[in-house]
């Protein structure tokens, strides 16, 4: 039994030696210079240049690597968009002791630490979009739009006191004050705050990028448009007409109301469904909201020009995937009471969405429908919808089909904006802009 | 029995001790005291997986070595000389063989100007195309002790052990050339003058355009307050060349005193560098341009009108030197009533 346990009592102390030289190993060799270095066997050089580590610190809102179908090899983080994130990195130049990077080395500044984000531009090329000189190794924000982003850092420090940096003097620049007459542009006007010309100091540097895939948790602005073919409005002769307009103006606004202005909806009128104004944008997913403005005569009984905007909600669609979706479900409760059109007046409708994946800069067609209430889709008459026969009040004429409108847009992302109203058919013959019904 | 227990005991206590020296190490934690730019900074600083470390040099743009002293202002064209442009990454990192390494994307570049002495950095732009290992540095900020920077990073991929699977990574490369910045800009200095029981003024000059090069410097000289006749808007000398022959004429504006005056006189402003403070002058002087030839004291902080023999030709004059040996005099015209 004795032997037994000195038995194992040497192999526990031959595994601690081993364990010792196994941790060491690696602690040596990430110390070890990265480039240009020549062996010197009297002392080590400063290198050139130090690895950096770099990364996202560890939250419940950075994504799994396989988030929305993600490659886990890619080694891109993936982050939802107007979420606070920190992150933060190291590198040898970041230490108090400077031993690491050479023997006899020591530390002649503070680092320069710099943040850049850059992002993707259509050429694949990188475009700087902020660069912060923090001199501090974590730092945080958000990203206020989807996309691909790389997070930069940039490190620099003033070693000195090995082996000598390869710092040479070459040459002096021209001093053009000397012909302008100037006086006294000597060397000694040029030293360093502590008096030192700093000639055994040079700049290391260290360099970590990380790839950042920003994802779109935001539903896309949505416009619909109803446009009658009575009175002295020159009606759209076609469908494609009106998504004409509409496109220029939903990108030229990026999404929000072109005016507030009642009196500029007599030609048609809007309903706006987006993420509202500056205030409201870019809020964190959880808290998203959009915003809901109808424009014109058709979204009320009376048929009186109006501009009205209301908040409303906006919910998660999918948990896992962090999708969300913003409806607006139209009725007596609902801040969208419904569409009324008149009677024998024939109309169409378009609708479009803009997205911020793209930053709203292309618009795109949305599927758009008036259908029954059991699903089945109310067809044109010829180039436009008319309906002959009035269903509103609905007391009056429970005989008659309910309608609604329905329009749903997607972005790539999935995140929907989706519509259901009711369309009721006021019996308001030519007395509609009078604000009366018959 | 108790010395088996006491002989697992001890094997399993190594044991976990070699399965945690396995992992990344990340350190001893840090003396924020010392090092507090590292607040928030959990990482290691040794990178577990392969980052490739490229390196790089900075030339000028004939290839020719960067002057160890630049001049302010004067734009330098720059070359970053790495294989992070090449067709394909390293197959070799740090003795680690790197299988089937190929690009993904294009190289994202900064250039920076570090001023050590205010450890503050300067990002270096252009908007006219140039190659992509080029860069035109500005240094816009005299300093004794300053780098120029290069920093890229190109996101690369390789082949994994496992058949079908590869790893994404970033190659990085940077560099840096140490460099001295010579300063050319004359001091910018003005005065602020007030009357005992009476009114104030003041006037400085502002450089504009700013960094202008090549020489000479201009400034806009700026002229405030009741003593020059400026109580409700400042008046504006634009145009005015920058260094020691700053003169503003007697039609344009001038400092309005009594004869039993005691002016106090206080000087403004200052260098983009440093200035050289033995070698500030103000008073009042006869005459402008030239030398400033003095009347009554120099630097005095209060001047007696009453106890001076005045010229006709009275000015005011400020004259400061820069630590460069840029020179700044400058002359407003007095009328005494």
């Amino acid at each position: 039994m004795k032997k037994l346990t000195g038995f194992l009592m040497v192999v526990a102390i031959l595994f601690s030696f081993a364990v010792m030289i196994t941790a060491e190993e690696p602690a040596d060799e990430a110390a070890s210079t990265t480039t240009d270095v020549s062996a010197a066997p009297e002392a080590a050089p400063i290198p050139d240049n130090a690895d950096m580590t770099l990364g996202m610190t560890e939250s419940k809102d950075v994504m799994p690597a396989t988030f929305r179908g993600g490659d886990p090899d890619s080694s891109l983080v993936h982050c939802l968009e107007d979420v606070y994130y920190e992150k933060q990195e190291h590198s040898l130049i970041y230490k108090e002791d400077a031993g690491e990077l050479a023997e006899g080395a020591k530390f002649e500044s503070d680092p320069n630490i710099t943040w850049d984000t850059k992002v993707k531009d259509a050429d694949g090329n990188w475009k700087t979009l902020t660069s912060a000189n923090t001199n501090m190794a974590a730092d945080g924000g958000k990203f206020f739009a989807p996309g691909e982003y790389q997070i930069g850092n940039s490190g620099a420090r003033q070693v000195g006191g090995s082996s000598g940096a390869d710092n040479e003097a070459i040459g002096e620049g021209t001093d053009p004050t000397n012909e302008a007459g100037g006086e006294g542009n000597t060397d000694t006007a040029l030293v360093g705050e502590d008096g030192k010309t700093e000639a055994d100091a040079k700049t290391v540097t260290a360099q970590q990028s990380m790839g950042v895939q920003v994802h779109d948790v935001t539903s896309p602005d949505l416009w619909v448009a109803f446009q009658e073919g009575a009175g002295s409005v020159d009606m759209a002769a076609t469908e494609q007409e009106l998504k004409s307009k509409m496109m220029e103006k939903i990108i030229s606004t990026l999404g929000r109301p072109f005016s507030t202005n009642a009196e500029d909806y007599e030609e048609a009128s809007y309903m706006f469904v987006d993420e509202g104004a500056d205030g409201e944008r870019d809020k964190e997913p959880f808290d998203k909201t959009a915003r809901l403005s109808v424009a014109g005569a058709l979204f009320n009984d009376r048929g009186a020009p109006k501009f009205e905007t209301k908040t409303i909600e906006s919910k998660t669609l999918d948990e896992e995937s962090m999708t969300r979706q913003v409806h607006v479900s139209g009725g007596e409760k609902s801040a969208l009471k419904g569409v009324f059109v008149r009677r024998n007046v024939p109309f169409i409708f378009a609708a479009m969405a803009v997205d911020n994946g793209d930053h709203r800069a292309k618009a795109g067609e949305v599927a758009c429908r008036i259908e029954k209430a059991d699903g089945t889709e109310v067809e044109k008459d010829g180039n436009s919808y008319l309906f002959r026969v009035p269903n509103f009040p609905r007391d009056n004429y429970e005989d008659q089909p309910e309608y609604f409108f329905v329009a749903k847009g997607s972005d790539k992302a999935g995140n929907l904006t989706t519509i259901r109203t009711p369309l009721y058919v006021v019996n308001t013959q030519a007395a509609f802009e009078g604000g009366r019904n018959q | 029995m108790k010395r088996i227990l006491t002989g697992l005991f001890t094997a399993v206590v190594v044991i976990s001790s070699m399965v945690s020296a396995q992992e990344p190490q990340a350190g001893a934690p840090a003396n924020l005291e010392k090092t507090p730019w590292l607040k928030g900074v959990q990482i290691s600083p040794y990178p577990v997986d392969i980052s490739p470390v490229i390196p790089l040099k900075i030339y000028a743009e004939n290839g020719e070595a960067i002057p160890a002293t630049l001049t302010e202002d004067v734009p330098l064209t720059l070359v970053a000389d790495t294989t992070i442009f090449e067709e394909a990454p390293p197959v070799e990192y740090k003795g680690q063989q790197i299988p089937n390494p190929r690009w993904e994307e294009n190289p994202a570049i900064s250039w920076f100007f570090i001023d050590w002495e205010k450890n503050k950095n300067y990002m270096a732009s252009v908007s006219e195309p140039l190659a992509a290992n080029q860069m035109v540095i500005i240094p816009t900020t005299p300093t004794g002790k300053g780098a120029i920077t290069c920093h890229i990073a190109r996101r690369m991929r390789y082949d994994l052990p496992e058949p079908g699977r590869s790893k994404g990574t970033f190659a990085n490369s940077s560099g840096a050339k140490d460099v001295r910045v010579l300063d050319i800009t004359p001091p910018l200095c003005g005065l602020e003058i007030s009357v005992e029981n009476g009114g104030s003024g003041a006037c400085w000059p502002v450089e504009n355009p700013p960094d202008k090069y090549p020489l000479p410097k201009q400034a806009d000289v700026y002229l405030s307050g009741a003593l020059f006749n400026a109580n409700d808007q400042d008046i504006l000398l634009q145009g005015l060349e920058l260094g020691n022959n700053m003169v503003v004429a007697a039609d344009q504006a001038a400092l309005q005193v009594s004869a039993n005056d005691k002016l106090s006189v206080k000087v403004i402003g200052g260098d983009n560098y440093k200035l050289d403070n033995s070698k500030l002058k103000f008073g009042l002087c006869n005459g402008a341009g030239g030398e400033p030839a003095p009347v009554g004291p120099v630097n005095a902080d209060v001047i007696d009108l009453s106890k001076l023999k005045l010229p006709e030709a009275l000015h005011l004059y400020l004259d400061a030197t820069d630590v460069a040996g840029n020179r700044q005099v400058m002359f407003i015209p007095v009328i005494v009533k």
